[in-house]
């Protein structure tokens, strides 16, 4: 399937700021299931090109002329495999015993252990009892736009019954790690239809050790992953993931707006 | 504790042969005079403000650690068995570490199980296939020695992250030769005053390929840790800047810090943050300590961090019993210092007799630091061992046991006069293009009677640590 993403992040600063400092894990993956037919990202100041430990592409960006807004605007065609859960193996960095232990975000407490055992049992195969807990965590975690804060840990949100697809995304690793697999989490972007209304988006994946490949679940939508989906950067969580993370100096109050676009067809 | 071998009284209740020397003059002291001289030592430290804790206590609890004026005294042909033990040990910690982050043959060939090592809380992913230069980790390591009551040196503990206490070796020693310098006429001690010349030529044998004079840095969390003075005091030996994560930028992969004369490149940082805080956009995103991108700037390989991200791995009381095999796996040798004998409890055997004995045991939990849930069993009640049995039983592989060790005794001024009380030893191992240590260390002294403990936080101090530079001296009356 071919996707066409357009995504464009504004920052603006109530105050001047003397230095920013970001990465951008903002480009495709280079994978075999995945290929980029065009990308760009514009944006100010430098820029200077690294894979990160997980095999992702990052973008480190820096601005040290005074500044009270930052704009990145990312352009792109990427053609994707329609497999179900785009089983993927190849360009192996980190070892997938690496993704099992829970990190800061992916910790669980008893209730969620309790939840995890009991929500993703009752199969003999593994990629059904994924789907089925899936469907537990979109269930007990609802999908709420703006409900919460992003990189909250899976046990808050939990807790509060519902959250974005970050969230969605943590409760399910954590589950998963409780239960002694390595699962891993996934930024990307979503083709959700015309109608649809998650564009940026973020799911999970989990190493099945019998065919020595990783398998993507979209919890939000419980089901396996697919063409629709295309994948930014992946991690131990979403602090690994993160399509931006930045520091600066000065600036004051911040606003962000983001505007995401993936359709099917070349779009304005 | 009965049978503990005593540094300087042998078991006929002489004084050992290569400390009859300053044996003798110590016993020709009056207490009046060691009592005066202590009193001097004391309000020359407080002046000096050397208040500050070595071993992580709770912030704002400055306070000055009791200096003992009474030397441990090693003989020269100790030391170097000893010298050649932390060398090949931390020889084989730098070659783990190395393999961890590179081949990972080490978990190929089955040694150790791989997710001992990859599902551990101290590996970090976010170096894994970075190069660093000499494939050195550790450059600072501060092992932890004690001496059994066979007399035989065995290693409690590596300390691979931000070792400290070196400052105090310093110190220790200046104080000696004010307060008694006619000691240091009588008896050849070697000289310990040039650690941070070595630190420094150590920290510039790594520095990335190509750059001829590095810059070094000491880099701090700041002057609310309760080491500051301890980098402060390094930084100003070494003469290179002491900076915060503030006080530097990245840019295109390369590290820079604000001078007033404009951005000054950075090529080695000797850091003494840990490695959580060391760059809010890779570890933890809170942190101010940092410097946003250097973990970039790392990556490329534009400069070295020392001591390297992720030693962790090597200093996890985990993955300590294995030691000894990675001395047999990269350098095909025996240890020539053995570790405390340790029982694994994830293992069924060691946990069946650990439970078996929890009353003579100490039990530590594996990712615990500070004597924070840890077992000993001699000195703990019937309810406290109920009560951590049942800890083990819950979760066997968070534990690992060994056995209450006699740690060796040395007189020590006390209140009721010269009285032996138990020490242990931290020698600074330095590795880079060449492995260094300076002769001694920091021998840390347990000043309850009885105690075992040699924390700072529970009443321990510290001596000035002799290595002797010849054996025994000849004696006309022998």
């Amino acid at each position: 399937m071919l996707l066409h993403v357009r995504h464009e992040t504004v920052y603006s600063y109530a105050e001047a700021v003397r230095y920013t400092i970001q990465a951008l894990r903002l480009t495709p993956r280079r994978e075999a299931r995945q290929r980029v037919v065009s990308w760009s990202i514009q944006a100010p100041g430098r820029r200077i090109e690294q894979v990160d430990a997980h095999g992702n592409m990052v973008h480190y960006l820096t601005v040290e002329s005074p500044h009270r807004e930052l704009r990145l605007l990312v352009n792109g065609v990427v053609e994707t495999d329609e497999t179900d859960g785009q089983p993927n193996s190849d360009a192996l960095q980190l070892s997938p015993l690496a993704y099992r232990t829970a990190s800061s975000l992916t910790a669980t407490d008893a209730a969620l252990a309790a939840f995890a055992a009991d929500a993703f049992a009752g199969s003999d195969d593994l990629r059904l009892r994924l789907l089925r807990g899936a469907q537990a965590v979109a269930a007990a975690v609802a999908w709420r736009p703006g409900s919460m804060q992003a990189s909250d840990t899976a046990i808050s949100a939990f807790q509060h019954r519902e959250g974005l697809c970050q969230d969605q995304a943590h409760v399910f690793i954590a589950c998963c790690r409780a239960l002694g697999l390595s699962a891993r989490y996934v930024s990307g972007y979503l083709y959700a239809g015309a109608e649809g209304s998650v564009a940026s988006h973020a799911w999970a994946e989990v190493w099945l050790d019998s065919l020595g490949h990783w398998y993507g679940v979209d919890i939000t939508h419980a089901r396996p992953v697919a063409g629709q989906h295309c994948r930014l950067a992946v991690g131990r969580d979403y602090l690994d993931a993160a399509p931006v993370r930045g520091m600066r100096r000065g600036g004051g109050q911040e606003r962000m707006q983001v505007t995401v676009l993936v359709s099917n067809s070349p779009q304005q | 504790m009965k049978g503990a071998w005593d540094e300087m009284i042998g078991a006929d209740g002489r004084a050992r042969a290569h400390c009859r020397e300053y044996s003798d003059w110590l016993l020709a002291q009056g207490m009046d005079r060691l009592e005066a001289k202590s009193a001097e030592a004391d309000a020359l430290f407080h002046r000096f403000g050397i208040t500050f804790a070595v071993y992580g206590q709770a912030e704002g609890t400055e306070r000055l650690i009791p200096f003992d004026v009474v030397p441990r005294v090693l003989p020269q042909e100790e030391w170097l068995l000893l010298e050649a033990g932390l060398k090949q040990r931390v020889g084989a910690l730098n070659a783990f570490i190395a393999d961890v982050y590179d081949a990972q043959d080490i978990l190929r060939a089955g040694v150790i199980p791989a997710e001992q090592v990859l599902c551990n809380s101290q590996y970090r992913p976010e170096v894994q296939g970075v190069a660093v230069p000499q494939r050195i980790y550790a450059h600072i390591a501060g092992v932890d020695v004690i001496r059994a009551a066979d007399g035989r040196f065995l290693v409690l503990e590596d300390n691979l992250r931000v070792p400290s206490g070196v400052s105090y070796m310093l110190e220790n020693r200046r104080m000696m030769m004010r307060l008694f310098p006619e000691l240091f006429v009588r008896c050849q001690v070697a000289p310990v005053e040039h650690y941070p010349e070595v630190l420094l030529a150590n920290l510039c044998s790594v520095a990335p390929r190509g750059v001829d004079h590095p810059t070094v840095v000491l880099m701090t969390p700041g002057a609310y840790n309760s080491a500051y003075f301890e980098h402060a005091f390094l930084a100003q030996q070494m003469g290179i800047e002491l900076v915060e994560g503030q006080d530097m930028f990245v840019r295109d992969d390369i590290l820079y810090m604000r001078t007033t004369r404009g951005p000054q490149r950075v090529d080695v940082i000797y850091r003494r943050v840990d490695d959580d805080f060391l760059d809010p956009l890779t570890f933890r995103a809170d942190s101010t300590l940092g410097c946003p991108g250097l973990m970039a700037a790392y990556r490329a390989g534009n400069v070295t961090i020392a001591n390297a991200v992720g030693t962790g791995i090597a200093d996890d009381k985990s993955i300590y019993p294995y030691v000894p095999e990675m001395i047999r796996f990269y350098l095909g040798q025996e240890p020539l210092i053995d570790n405390v004998p340790t029982r694994v409890l994830r293992r069924p055997d060691d946990l069946a007799y650990t439970l078996a004995h929890l009353e003579e045991l100490v039990v530590k939990e594996v990712h615990g630091a500070g004597g924070y849930g840890m077992l000993i069993g001699p000195m703990a009640s019937k309810d406290e061992i109920a009560a951590f049995r049942a800890r083990i039983i819950a979760d066997p592989a968070r534990y690992i046991a060994q056995p209450t060790l006699a740690l060796s005794t040395c007189p020590t001024l006390v209140n009721a006069g010269l009285a032996p009380r138990h020490i242990d030893l931290r020698p600074f191992v330095l590795s880079g293009k060449d492995t260094t240590i300076v002769p001694g260390g920091l021998t840390r002294v347990a000043l309850r009677e009885g105690s075992l403990v040699v924390n700072s936080s529970q009443g321990g101090g510290t001596k000035d640590t002799w290595v002797l530079e010849q054996g025994a001296p000849e004696r006309l009356d022998a």
